[in-house]
């Protein structure tokens, strides 16, 4: 019952519209890449309006004190499927594939707001994702979108933000996957002169099974510099997809990049982000040879801006256990904090978020620890400025299943 | 990056089951009426050449609830010989391991490498013999490729032993087995001397999606547990059979039914994949009907539904700290899963961490730190010294190995990891792993870290994979 109490009380507190709010005296690590400091942050309404250690307030301020617990912005998941996966192994609870569309399949339609993975991420300190289709056998699978989590009806994000796709071992050849991405990027390129309806026509279409969506989105990124996303691992596969880049001045992010260590020179001169997943160092595949720990400590000394994919579904904010590890094998800590944050933010264009500074919006959390420790939680998580419940439909059922009253756990709610 | 290759490998791998079978064939005259004990295909280890080693100054988990600040510790010939403080030995290399921490080697119960080794290729899929529900006669062992990478990658993550399953395909995969983490060139040289063997049983969606799809039984949860049940009869009566007096009425041998036979005769432990609450407590019923004992469930997302009935039979629980949800039977996660089962019945349950993935059996000590930690977040007050008691000496009893291995204590093998710092901590890394007395892995001396024939100039003749 007191715990019953005690959620009743959170949920009224937390619901209520956004307030000025100074969060006093916590570690700010700012997502900037700066070393953490003790300061207070300000925020008004949806917005930090303040962050140092003088800041005026009025009397209608709530101050909450946080006395020297780490701060970070919300953490910003690169590549998700939240929102448009339940359960993988059932299909009818996942929209990330289609039939039909290739390159511009989007999935900001199917995006799911009370999907259960939302709460749990969020309480986790997620509090934005870009989610994105899944894989086939086609080098180009869609576009992702970015979601804001705060499981409102009232979608908040930005839609068709990034284009993804792969490069590397599959049933067919290599040679031909390069050669279709060559040619996808090429009929984006005839957007400049051609209109969707006469490419639409072309044989090359017709072979490619392109819709007038896929051409559109193939327009965005070779001629609008729409991010495009391409996993690989292969030092030969990263140096055709770096000739590719320069070939069609694509805003290109690669991802995994397992064997970058091996062209690093070449993908520092190229200015390219990267996404990996720091504690994936199994030779999965002959693509993977290569893989080691080190990988993020070596990206990290040549300068590369580096995020976080995780291996596990569902939990995202595993990014954190994740970048610890990097840490703990030299990477710096203020590129983990960046890479989760602000790194994600400049890649994609999320103006308005990822670090904590005045002007940014006030997605902000609260640690009761080391953030980069797997075994620290958030105690405040922050999204646009409002304080978010922090119940999940797990820590509903670690009440239930630790309530020791004689009844049916049927009756324990 | 391959998530869609890892959750094939998950969904398929979560479906486990065992069997096994026994012994020598060519001697089939003077058969054994207890296969399970026999000696086919026995271990061969022999532990590396060592020095005795003396660690001055260290904090230790014993891996059984216990902790010693700033003590020394002896090993010798192969074992813990003492732990004390000020202590002195004249032929003994002296390791300074002031503020760093000792624990007992990591134990995975529940592995997959060498059976899907890496690369994750078709031709290195050994671990279902997913052509029958019931493979009983099959065994994890006789997959194992010696040469995989992921051995030596576990290593330098303090895995000093771990148990191989077969996958969970099947309502009996066929039986496990415990190894060494010492790479050698043939299978039985890295077996655990004496480790018992298990036998790997699945519930749930696996068994019944991989045959229900090919219109066979199972197609349900109740054509799974009419197959166990009809399977248990065949080998109750087997067991009969090969206890008559008269050995010319004795059934002809039969593996898949030697392996029942074996857990019958409480010589094979079982360990059952089940993820659900309902069906685990079906699983134990069974284990009355038929009258044997199940050691531990494995993945068991929801065993914190019934942790009462769990620590009542004595039944381990091995568990993943967070995943969830990449099947229906595995929706219902809490982090504090691990803490519950250890919690129940004022204490008495038996937690275990365990990974069944190549990744997660690296960073065994962080899952258990995310799992004290949701505990304590829930009310418990789990120590880090009790904790670690879920990577260790749990794993090892479910194992069959907690006389040999898995706690820090005067006369067990000095299977021994020395870590920079505190072992809970995301940044501490594993200095120093001991196997047996000798130093398997040394993070600052390259000629003390295993290179496998794989990792051998693959990417570069000139050069081996693993830096």
């Amino acid at each position: 019952m007191k715990r019953f109490l005690i959620t009743l009380f959170l949920l009224l507190t937390f619901h209520v519209s956004a307030e000025t709010i100074l969060l006093k005296a916590g570690l700010v690590h700012s997502g900037n890449g700066e070393v953490g400091k003790i300061q207070d942050i300000l925020i008004s309404d949806n917005v930090i309006v303040g962050v140092g250690n003088n800041l005026i307030i009025d009397g209608n301020t709530r101050v909450i004190e946080v006395n020297g617990l780490p701060v970070t912005p919300g953490l910003i998941s690169p590549m998700s499927n939240l929102g448009i996966v339940e359960i993988n192994a059932l299909d009818v609870t996942k929209d990330d594939e289609s039939d039909l569309l290739s390159a511009g399949f989007s999935i900001f339609n199917a995006f799911n707001p009370h999907s259960t993975l939302i709460p749990w991420n969020r309480s986790n300190g997620v509090t934005s994702a870009i989610s994105t289709p899944s894989g086939s056998s086609f080098p180009v699978f869609g576009l992702g979108s970015h979601f804001i989590l705060d499981g409102s009806l009232d979608i908040k994000g930005s839609k068709d933000i990034a284009m993804f796709g792969r490069l590397g071992a599959s049933y067919g050849s290599r040679a031909e996957s390069l050669a279709i991405l060559e040619s996808l990027l090429e009929i984006g390129r005839m957007l400049n002169s051609l209109a969707v309806e006469e490419i639409l026509e072309m044989s090359l279409s017709d072979q490619l099974e392109l819709q007038s969506q896929d051409i559109i989105a193939l327009g965005k990124v070779v001629n609008d510099g729409m991010p495009f996303v391409l996993e690989t691992n292969r030092a030969v596969d990263i140096l055709q997809a770096l000739a590719m880049k320069k070939k069609f001045d694509l805003n290109l992010v690669l991802v995994s990049v397992e064997e970058a260590p091996m062209v690093l020179d070449k993908l520092k001169e190229s200015n390219t982000p990267v996404i990996i997943d720091p504690m994936d160092n199994i030779p999965n595949s002959f693509d993977e040879l290569g893989s080691s720990l080190s990988l993020g400590k070596i990206l990290d000394q040549a300068g590369i801006p580096i995020m976080f994919s995780t291996q596990r579904s569902h939990n995202y904010h595993l990014m954190r256990q994740g970048s610890g590890n990097a840490v703990a094998h030299g990477m710096t800590y203020e590129t983990a904090i960046k890479g989760m944050t602000k790194t994600v933010a400049e890649t994609f264009q999320l103006d308005n978020r990822g670090s904590i500074e005045a002007g940014k919006l006030a997605d902000v959390i609260v640690w009761d620890g080391d953030p980069l420790e797997p075994a620290s939680f958030p105690k405040i998580v922050m999204i646009e400025g409002k304080l978010q419940d922090l119940t999940s439909r797990s820590s509903k059922l670690t009440e239930r299943y630790t309530n020791k009253e004689d009844k049916p756990s049927s009756y324990k709610h | 990056m391959k998530n869609k290759v890892l959750l094939s490998i998950l969904l398929f791998t979560f479906i486990s089951c065992s069997e096994s079978f026994d012994i020598d064939v060519s001697f089939g005259e003077s058969q054994s009426i207890n296969p399970g004990i026999d000696d086919a295909f026995a271990s061969t280890y022999k532990p590396m050449n060592s020095e005795p080693i003396l660690f001055k100054s260290a904090n230790i988990y014993d891996g059984l609830g216990g902790e010693l600040k700033d003590y020394d510790l002896l090993l010798s010939d192969g074992k813990i010989i003492e732990i004390g403080k000020s202590l002195t030995a004249a032929e003994a290399l002296i390791i300074d391991a002031t503020n760093k921490w000792l624990t007992p080697g990591i134990i995975d119960i529940h592995s997959h490498m060498g059976v899907y080794s890496a690369p994750g290729v078709s031709t290195s899929s050994d671990g279902n013999e997913a052509t029958s529900p019931v493979t009983a006669e099959v065994w994890a062992e006789h997959s194992l490729w010696t040469q995989d990478p992921q051995f030596a990658l576990a290593l330098k993550g303090g895995v000093t032993a771990f148990h191989v399953l077969p996958g969970s395909a099947n309502l009996f995969g066929g039986r496990g087995a415990t190894f060494k983490n010492i790479s050698q060139n043939t299978i039985q040289a890295m077996k655990f001397p004496g480790a018992p063997h298990s036998l790997k049983m699945a519930c749930g969606e696996n068994p019944k999606r991989v045959y229900g799809s090919r219109g066979q039984s199972p197609a349900t949860r109740m054509g799974n547990m009419a197959g166990y049940r009809s399977t248990w009869i065949d080998a109750v009566e087997y067991t009969d059979g090969m206890n008559a007096e008269n050995s010319d009425s004795r059934p002809t041998r039969d593996l898949a039914m030697d392996t029942l036979m074996g857990v019958l005769n409480g010589e094979i432990l079982i360990q059952n994949h089940c993820y659900r609450a309902e069906e685990m407590a079906l699983m134990i019923e069974m284990s009355r009907e038929f009258n044997y004992k199940i050691t531990a469930f494995h993945h068991a997302v929801e065993a914190y539904k019934i942790a009462d009935l769990l620590a009542d039979e004595g039944i381990c629980a091995a568990l993943w700290a967070d995943w969830w949800g990449f099947k229906h039977e595995a929706y219902d996660m809490v982090q504090a899963n691990v803490a519950i089962i250890d919690q129940a019945r004022n204490g008495t349950g038996c937690a275990i961490v365990h990974s069944d993935d190549e990744v997660g059996i690296q960073h065994l000590n962080q899952e258990a730190a995310k799992a004290m930690a949701a505990g304590n977040r829930a009310g418990y007050e789990i120590s880090k010294a009790h904790a670690m008691r879920w990577i260790t000496s749990n794993p090892a009893k479910a194992a069959g190995i907690l006389d040999q291995t898995g706690s820090i204590e005067i006369g067990k093998d000095a299977d021994v990891v020395l870590w920079s710092g505190d072992p809970f901590s995301v940044y501490s890394r594993a200095e120093k792993v001991l196997i047996d007395g000798a130093v398997a892995f040394d993070i600052d001396n390259p000629k003390i870290q295993p290179i496998t024939d794989f990792d051998l100039g693959i990417i570069q003749p000139q050069t081996n994979r693993v830096k």
